[in-house]
């Protein structure tokens, strides 16, 4: 089958249908039921940006080998963790301090320290508005990346990405607000429920966007249709549900459900020409690292990103890390060798992610795009090994790491909060990931105090009954 | 529509405010003026921060001694003196309450009281008295008994089938509305069928009824509805929604629960025999304390225990205690959810807000399920134990004449060996050994053991006394997915029960495999495993010796799940095949002389251990053979079938194949025969405290056993002592949600019947009839249909029927624009609203009329997922197959939290990981995609045409075009559609027309 004349053959039969009358508020209203607490009456304040990116590293990034500069930790290598309370850690392996395995510079006009974990992005340092003092709730990576999704340990409460899709919905109506590209390597630990909309009506769950023939699930038939046959069954579909239309009264749900058929049409074209990349310069591909098998798969998934946000999706999520465990390990869980892990992650993506900083702000996309740079929670500044010893692993920590965003409403080139002088546990500012999801709704033009859903007796919201906007990052 | 339902409110919440003039005259010796004016205002105004827990400011409004004493700005009331009184002063400056300063007769109430002498009434004031416009009071309208209801008598009684429409009707006329007209009967028999069953009549049904719409003919179906087991099958999913009913662990490693369908299954029997509902509460609430040892019992608590579960809680006393906080907060929110409607949950660290339940009750509620406990338990089936021991009994046959001739040939063999070198074997190379010689250590890897209790070294052997002792290595370093484990032991005693020998277990005990001697059958080795998910009988021989000599006891895991054990070197008993579990690198040790971690009961063994080894692989027999140290005297099978020759060698072959095929059937037979269930295994209940602000840190007093006691009429007093049992505990708290007097329960129930019928409840949120959820649209309504429910003893089905057979049920679902302009969301019921059914429906409707559904009802549900565990979590990938096995109805899925096929993806099924009372419909994109192109819909559109063309014979294309109709649709096409299908299917074929009518709104929606 000729796919794209059989798409031309959708479209042009949605065309003839109905016609494209407030077509999106049809189906709003259909869904209104679930709708009570968004945002009927507009943003609660002017928005700075738009539209967001997220590269969320899987497994734990060790903060102090990359954005949070610790000389003390260096000079302290091989002593103990001078404290009084033996760390509350995951594998309970409390080894003696080690200092970084990467050189330290400071970087750019803003003079903020990043490590040569990053080249390629330490050269955008002046970009970023690093956050060194993130705190989470839970060691475990499940629960860990649920909380930085979802702000809940638990499963079942919806993401930030559906949580925005909600809010503000999406700016195009061929494509879905919310999607997710995961690592080549497979889902992260937790799988679907790290982007379900929870509670929030299914529409607001994210879209998986794969590679392949079918880039959404059931985009095109299982078995192939010839065109002839797909346009004279949507042909007698159409006439089928007018008349019971005629029989049944113009029933908003009736009418929604007829128009949902020629949004269909619409992704079938407009799904594959996002994900169809071929017509992007060459120069372009080279920059996000196209021709090197290292660092192809981020740097595809870099570029759909910033192709669907063109495009006007409001969230694009990109996994940096599979499955967590494993040998060799497919994730940022480096309890084995931080050096040799992080070494072979940071590679893999440290290109395509500085390529699409890059990207957008030649583009002017920058000023309202949102760029997030996290990890579920760092390492520790000891090494995993016994105690008298500093062995080349790091255990989780909870009690402080570092994340950073770039783009719009933002302070560049600044780092915010710190740890203690070792890196341990943060010390000034902390910030939890309530207070993450809360700054950048504030960038979206929302309170977070004010999304809410009612759901089992509660009005819920991301940040639960915490959350403040981290002043000190804005512009 | 927002006025039409204020107005019932009103009359509701607000009588008994009106006579303040009156009072503002009058002087008040007895302080009636305070209880009635003064104290509502403290109650609602100031009580949300000026409360006696822990006040703002330290001041506390609600309790004479603490106003006149006042906060940390000094004293707040000062009677007579206007001036000195800082409550006034803040008041009348508009500061307090913040952001909501009183209005003027707010402050006249208060000015005058002062002025007067601040005469106090009843005291303290109990701020959940009273409703306000901020929160419910004991006066909520949920909360009240019922009232005898008059039922009214609308203009239009002729549409008045039974008063259910006399409370409806009378109530649109009141907004000059009517009902619609009936629908007709091909309709009726239509919507009856999807709401009963969840699925669309067959052709023959619609005719059948079309052809006699009568009275009899509708009170005839209905009665053929609610007899059939499909009745069961649609409903018990309704209810599954609303328990957060779901079969995997959630959480971190998200195991599945293989053994939960009990629970499902129990839901459908219980609705399809019409259990009384107090009955049906009772049971899941205390189902193992009614009948217990029953698997009816053990199954209806899986209410208990069907939400996630945190199996990784950490080490640390905090991470445990807020663990099980976080625990018992989510089934004291599911108890007061599920049975009345109330989120008792939100009164963990303060007081509800919008609810009078204080935060004692929570604790008294939490107490009252303390002994909550996620597990298993075993039920035998003595039939089918009786048919495992038959087989047994036949294998013990087989297997003495196979050891006599296997004891012959090898004596034959040995003796032919005899002066020639014994035959040179090699020994597998372990990955660790510890030969307990001089220390604990690993002698080849780095595994090396610390010894815990009083465990040591004697004579080159590990001492261990069952009580402490037991020995911990470092976690391994690289994930091991095959092995094999031995050890050379030797025991105190055979009577211990379930002590372990060598254990591989992942970091605090969650998962492991070890050898284990005598736990479940005393005196023989098992493959011990967390909660025996890798564990069957080996049905290997007693032991008998290993008390005078060391043995060498092997267990082989293999990759395809078979385990297989060996005692000195030879098979013991027969191996069999269960799940494979593989242990992740940094996440798991080895342990010696204990099952699993923590250390207690009957885990700990005493005995020695002189060596132990693990092998990341399966070692095959040959090689078990070499480690358990006697290589010289091992004779392989094949060696001993090579020596027998002719018909002794058939003979022999013959014997040894029929002892495999006795395995198998013993294996299955031995399944059968006991029963595994998910469900509450209650704990001894652990000492309930008050936490102050919900910090399991911070403990305040010990609190008793109990419940809330909002609801009028009803004590929250359970009657139990501080100690008492579990089960006294949750049969005590059984009987109150049962209890005649618990009006709100039965409203619940009642509502959330009335809301699947007709897409919406009475109140419109029917797990929360709080201040926060809906108000009722017809409370009048509501109760009247309650006391019928209870006057039926509790039956759903006599309510089911009469709600059925009510005209506001059998009008028509046309839109009407005039109606919907004065009502648009129906709320009123002008109309039956249609509704898109669920994903569950529409998956089993396609199925059913593409002639595939596969009925079969009950048992472990068909897996769509490949269950794929990785490191200590668990991912299920969908995948889509054209397996009848598969194709049974949908409640009848495992259904896990976690990925699953698109289709009941896109049509909104809820995530099992939360309470859905109600679900959220869309109308996406994604689902046309999905019923256009999902290879299941394709492929069920394959069938229906295969299925036609073969009933059909050789007939007409207009022929199978009306048959493809009758079935999706339930009627014929008409002249111009058939026209066009027949167009279609000559072009393109049957198979095109059918997916079209899968894509139709007649067929998606529920009219």
């Amino acid at each position: 089958m000729n796919r794209s004349l059989h798409r031309r053959t959708f479209c042009q039969w949605s065309l003839e249908g109905l016609g494209s009358i407030a077509l999106l508020d049809l189906l709003r209203r259909d869904g209104l039921l679930g709708q009570e607490g968004a945002l009927e009456g507009g943003l609660h304040h002017p928005p700075r940006v738009k539209r967001a990116i997220q590269i969320c590293l899987v497994g734990g990034m060790s903060h102090v080998d990359s954005y949070d500069y610790k000389p003390e930790l260096s000079k302290r290598q091989g002593k103990s963790l001078d404290t009084m309370v033996k760390p509350d850690i995951f594998f309970g392996k409390v080894g003696l301090l080690r200092g970084s395995d990467w050189e330290f510079r400071q970087r750019g006009e803003s003079g903020l320290w990043i490590s040569e974990m990053f080249p390629e992005i330490a050269r955008r340092a002046d970009m970023l508005t690093v956050i060194r003092s993130m705190v989470s709730d839970s060691a475990n990576h499940t629960p860990a990346l649920f909380v930085s999704n979802s702000g809940f340990q638990a499963n079942g409460f919806p993401s930030l990405g559906s949580w925005l899709s909600f809010g503000l919905g999406s700016e195009t109506e061929s494509l879905p607000a919310y999607v997710v590209l995961p690592d080549g390597r497979g889902g992260p630990n937790g799988g679907a429920s790290n982007w379900s909309s929870g509670f929030l009506p299914g529409e607001h769950q994210a879209v998986v966007l794969r590679g392949g023939d079918q880039p959404v699930r059931d985009l095109f038939p299982s078995t192939p249709i010839s065109e002839l046959a797909e346009r004279e069954s949507l042909s007698l579909l159409q006439h089928l549900n007018e008349r019971h239309l005629a029989k049944n009264g113009q029933d908003q749900q009736l009418l929604a459900r007829i128009q949902s058929y020629e949004l269909a049409g619409r992704m079938q074209l407009s799904v594959p020409e996002v994900s169809d990349y071929s017509s992007e310069p060459e120069s372009v591909r080279e920059k996000y690292g196209l021709h090197d098998p290292v660092t192809e798969d981020m740097g595809r998934r870099c570029l759909l990103g910033r192709r669907l946000l063109q495009r006007g999706v409001r969230f694009v999520q990109l996994y940096s890390g599979g499955p967590i465990a494993g040998s060799p390990r497919a994730s940022w869980d480096a309890h084995e060798s931080v050096k040799d892990n992080h070494t072979l992650e940071a590679g893999k993506i440290d290109r395509p992610v500085a390529a699409l900083l890059d990207d957008l702000q030649q583009r002017g996309m920058l000023k309202d795009t949102l760029v997030l740079f996290t990890t579920e929670f760092g390492r520790t500044p000891f090494a995993q090994s016994d105690a008298d010893k500093v062995g080349p692993g790091r255990d989780h920590n909870r009690y402080g790491f570092s994340c950073w965003m770039a783009g719009g409403g933002l302070r560049p080139g600044i780092a915010f909060g710190e740890t203690d002088e070792v890196g341990w546990k943060a010390v000034t500012d902390p910030v939890s990931w309530n207070d993450f999801h809360a700054t950048i709704m504030h960038l979206f033009g929302v309170d977070h105090r004010k999304l809410t859903f009612y759901h089992n007796g509660i009005q819920r919201r991301l940040t639960n009954v915490a959350g403040d906007v981290v002043t000190g990052v804005l512009a | 529509m927002y006025r039409i339902i204020g107005k019932c409110w009103l009359l509701l919440s607000c009588a008994g405010l009106f006579f303040l003039a009156d009072l503002l005259q009058a002087e008040d010796p007895a302080g009636s003026f305070f209880d009635s004016e003064v104290a509502p205002l403290l109650a609602a105004r100031c009580a949300e921060c000026h409360h006696e827990e822990e006040p703002e400011g330290k001041l506390n409004l609600l309790s004479q001694a603490p106003a006149r004493k006042g906060g940390e700005n000094g004293p707040a009331l000062v009677p007579g003196n206007l001036r000195q009184s800082l409550l006034w002063q803040r008041v009348v400056a508009d500061e307090m309450p913040p952001e909501d300063p009183l209005d003027k007769r707010e402050k006249q109430i208060l000015k005058k009281w002062i002025e007067d002498g601040a005469r106090w009434g009843t005291d303290p004031v109990d701020r959940f008295r009273y409703t306000t416009d901020k929160r419910a009071g004991y006066d909520w309208w949920a909360l009240q008994p019922f009232q005898p209801q008059k039922i009214p008598s609308p203009r239009r009684h002729r549409r008045v089938r039974n008063p259910i429409d006399a409370f409806l009707l009378s109530r649109l006329e009141e907004e000059g509305l009517s009902f619609s007209e009936d629908a007709d009967p091909r309709t009726l028999v239509r919507r009856a069928y999807l709401d009963f069953h969840g699925l669309p009549p067959t052709p023959e049904d619609v005719e059948q009824f079309v052809a006699d719409p009568s009275e009899e003919a509708y009170q005839q179906l209905l009665t053929d509805l609610l007899d059939s087991p499909r009745y069961g099958e649609r409903w018990g999913r309704h209810w599954l929604d609303v328990v957060r009913f779901g079969e995997s662990d959630g959480f971190e490693r998200n195991n599945p629960r293989k053994n939960f369908w009990p629970y499902r299954d129990w839901v459908i029997e219980a609705l399809n025999a019409d259990m009384p509902y107090s009955e049906f509460v009772r049971m899941q609430v205390a189902g193992d304390v009614i009948k217990p040892d029953t698997a009816e019992g053990y199954a209806a608590v899986g209410f208990l225990v069907a939400a996630v579960h945190n199996t990784v809680v950490g080490g640390s006393e905090m991470m445990k205690r807020q663990s099980r906080a976080d625990e018992i907060e989510e089934l004291v929110g599911a108890i007061g959810q599920t049975f009345v409607g109330l989120t008792v949950n939100c009164a963990r660290c303060h007081a509800h807000k919008f609810d009078p339940i204080s935060q004692d009750e929570y604790y008294q509620l939490s107490a009252a399920v303390a002994g909550l406990n996620h597990g298993t338990r075993e039920i035998q089936q003595p039939e089918q134990r009786q048919h495992a021991e038959q087989l047994e009994a036949r294998r013990k046959e087989v297997a003495t004449r196979l050891t006599a001739i296997r004891t012959r040939v090898r004596e034959q063999i040995l003796e032919k060996r005899k002066g020639t070198d014994p035959p040179a074997v090699d020994l597998p190379a372990p990955l660790a050994s510890w030969e307990f010689e001089e220390d604990f250590q690993d002698s080849i890897g780095t595994l090396h053991g610390t010894p815990r209790g009083g465990a040591h070294l004697e004579n080159g052997a590990l001492v261990l006394d069952g009580k402490d002792d037991y020995v911990i290595t470092a976690p391994i370093t690289r994930e091991i997915t095959e092995k094999t484990l031995t050890a050379l032991v030797q025991l105190d005693n055979l009577d211990q029960r379930g002590g372990g020998v060598i254990s591989l277990e992942t970091t605090g005990g969650g998962i492991f495999d070890a050898i284990v001697f005598g736990e479940r059958e005393a005196r023989h080795w098992m493959a011990g495993s967390n909660v025996f998910a890798r564990t069957e009988s080996f049905q290997g021989t007693e032991e008998k010796e290993v008390t005078g000599r060391p043995v060498h006891i092997a267990i082989v895991y293999r990759k395809d799940g078979t385990i297989t054990g060996y005692r000195d070197g030879m098979l013991y008993g027969r191996s069999y095949k269960t799940g494979f579990q593989a242990f992740p690198a940094d996440g798991a040790s080895l342990l010696f002389g204990l099952r699993h971690s923590p250390a207690g009961n009957n885990k700990l063994l005493a005995g020695r251990v002189l060596q132990a080894q693990l092998f990341d692989r399966a070692l095959d027999a040959e090689a078990v053979a070499a480690v358990s140290g006697d290589p010289q005297n091992y004779i392989p099978e094949k060696e001993i079938v090579a020596f027998l020759k002719g018909e002794q060698q058939a003979g022999y072959l013959e014997l040894t194949q029929r002892q495999q095929e006795l395995d198998e059937q013993i294996s299955k037979a031995s399944q059968a025969a006991k029963l595994v269930i998910y469900t509450n295994v209650p704990r001894s209940p652990a000492e309930t405290f008050f936490l102050n602000r919900g910090d399991v840190m911070n403990r305040g007093e010990l609190v008793g056993p109990g419940t809330i006691r909002a609801i009028a009429g009803l004590s929250g007093d359970l009657g139990l002592a501080m100690d008492a049992g579990d089960a006294e505990r949750r049969l005590a708290l059984a009987d109150w949600l049962t209890s005649d007097q618990n009006a709100l329960a039965t409203r619940v129930i009642v509502n959330r019947l009335w809301h699947y019928h007709f897409g919406s409840g009475i109140v419109d949120t029917p797990s929360d009839f709080g201040f926060n959820g809906s108000r009722p649209t017809h409370p009048e309504l509501l109760d009247w249909l309650s006391q019928q429910l209870r006057e039926s003893e509790y039956r759903l089905k006599t309510l089911h029927r009469l709600v059925a057979s009510s005209t506001a049920y059998r009008q028509s679902s046309r839109f009407r624009a005039r109606s919907a302009e004065m009502d648009a969301d129906n709320r009123l019921l002008w109309r039956k609203s249609p509704y898109r059914a669920e994903g569950e429906v529409i998956r089993d409707s396609i199925l059913a009329v593409s002639g595939q559904l596969n009925d079969m009802a009950g048992g472990p549900g068909f897996e769509d997922v490949k269950i794929e565990p990785n490191n200590g979590t668990t991912y299920y990938k969908p995948f889509d197959m054209d397996d009848p096995s598969l194709n049974r109805r949908t409640i009848y899925r495992f259904s896990p939290r976690g990925e699953r096929m698109a289709l009941l993806d896109v049509f909104d099924c809820p995530d099992p990981s939360a309470a859905a009372p109600r679900r959220s419909p869309t109308t996406t994109p994604l689902q046309a995609l999905s019923l256009l192109n999902n290879a299941f819909v394709l492929r069920m559109a394959d069938h229906l045409a295969a299925k036609v063309k073969e009933e059909m014979g050789e007939a007409q294309v207009s022929k199978q075009v009306d048959r493809v109709f009758q079935l999706t649709l339930g009627r014929l096409a008409e002249k111009e559609e058939q026209e066009k299908a027949v167009a279609l299917v000559e072009q393109h074929g049957l198979a095109i027309l059918a997916r079209t009518l899968f894509n139709t709104n007649e067929f998606l929606v529920i009219p």
